[in-house]
């Protein structure tokens, strides 16, 4: 028998229980599914209506360990830099046991914390014209309302931007998928089934975030304190 | 080729502002976006002179690059195993670093680091990634890391 719930408990279902799904099964993700959610996606908000966001639905395991190999590549890059600067050391400093803690350098160094696209059954890589004003808001609005169906429809995704925030990696990619100069690679939305559903994120407490009227004044009050 | 000249002040004022604003609008992913920044310059003066397929003497041939093309002053570096330290001294554009360093903007970019990068990276195929740049003395202190070969499928 499915849950019911009213539109407000659904939407805060939804929103709480995504996840950044990084293992999938072998399950493949079904045409219906794979259109609900690039419907999801085409109905985000876009500054002037411009919807600069395009497509490219990657399947083919040839082309999604490419994907994976280029994100692999990236993200090691980028953890090495971080950890031979002592930076990685400094965001993990309230990370006490020592052998999680290696596990994690291993994990971000080597590169194997975005091989993943490999494994997903559908890469989805989101690009965005760069003849609008909004590319990057109205893209990633889009990215949301996918993640979000992902989500509804009992699916697993992962918003991974680790093959393209360097433009060397960028430029791989649109030579691999042969995007055009006039678009850039924003993102790649890994779909599949879960298989494993990992804890929630621990999230900044709102009264951290929030002000009253002005920038320093809390909005809300800190509970824990009073 | 223009006689005209430009003043150096010029030049760093508006490389500087552009820095800034990109510094702006992307924080600390703009670094990401820059690593070809240098890229033709380097096609054009740099690659036809590396005649190697070794790390030493392509860094070599940038360093002389700079130098002669009066872009910075001195420069000397070391590799340590994965780890490649340059120092340069007498960079036109150190304006630049020391007016974004002087706002509490951490330096993300720099020519010379970036034409290291793209001659190993085109040369050997081997990843090289800029991870720290330091303003220290009126001179840079970068650091890089390079690997030995490219994630493959």
């Amino acid at each position: 028998m499915p849950e019911q719930y009213d539109l407000i408990q659904a939407a805060v279902k939804i929103i709480e229980d995504r996840r950044s799904i990084r293992q999938y099964t072998d399950e493949p993700v079904s045409e219906q599914d794979l259109r609900m959610i690039l419907e999801a996606a085409r109905q985000a908000p876009s500054g002037e209506n411009a919807q600069p966001w395009r497509f490219i639905i990657v399947t083919d395991p040839a082309t999604r360990r490419r994907l994976g190999a280029i994100a692999s590549g990236g993200s090691g890059r980028r953890f090495t830099a971080e950890f031979v600067t002592q930076k990685m050391q400094e965001r993990f400093a309230s990370l006490e046991d020592e052998a999680k803690r290696k596990a994690a350098f291993e994990k971000l160094t080597s590169g194997q914390v975005s091989a993943f696209l490999a494994e997903a059954p559908v890469d989805i890589v989101v690009c965005g014209r760069k003849d609008v004003w909004d590319l990057p808001y109205d893209t990633s609005a889009a990215i949301e309302n996918m993640l979000l169906m992902v989500t509804a429809l009992g699916l697993g995704a992962c918003w991974v931007i680790a093959p393209c925030i360097d433009i060397r990696d960028e430029e791989r990619l649109k030579d691999l998928l042969g995007v055009p100069e006039g678009l850039k690679i924003v993102s790649i939305v890994a779909v599949g089934h879960a298989a494993r559903y990992p804890r929630p994120r621990p999230r900044i407490p709102l009264h951290e975030l929030v002000y009253r009227e002005k920038w320093g004044v809390p909005y809300y009050e800190n509970k824990e304190e009073s | 080729m223009s006689e005209r000249q430009v003043s150096l002040d010029y030049i760093n004022s508006i490389v500087h502002d552009l820095q800034k604003a990109f510094w702006d609008e992307r924080g600390k992913g703009a670094r990401f976006r820059v690593t070809t920044v240098g890229r033709d310059y380097f096609l054009s003066k740099c690659l036809p002179r590396i005649q190697t397929k070794e790390v030493e003497p392509i860094i070599e041939v940038i360093k002389q690059v700079l130098r002669e093309e009066g872009l910075v002053a001195e420069v000397s570096h070391q590799i340590e195993d994965k780890l490649l330290r340059v120092q340069v001294r007498g960079c036109l554009h150190v304006p630049v670093e020391q007016r974004l360093a002087a706002r509490g903007v951490e330096p993300f970019t720099c020519v010379p680091a970036n034409l290291v990068v793209l001659a190993i990276e085109e040369v050997l195929d081997r990843p090289v990634e800029l991870a720290e740049i330091k303003v220290e003395d009126g001179g840079c202190q970068i650091l890089l890391v390079l690997f030995d070969s490219r994630p493959t499928v």
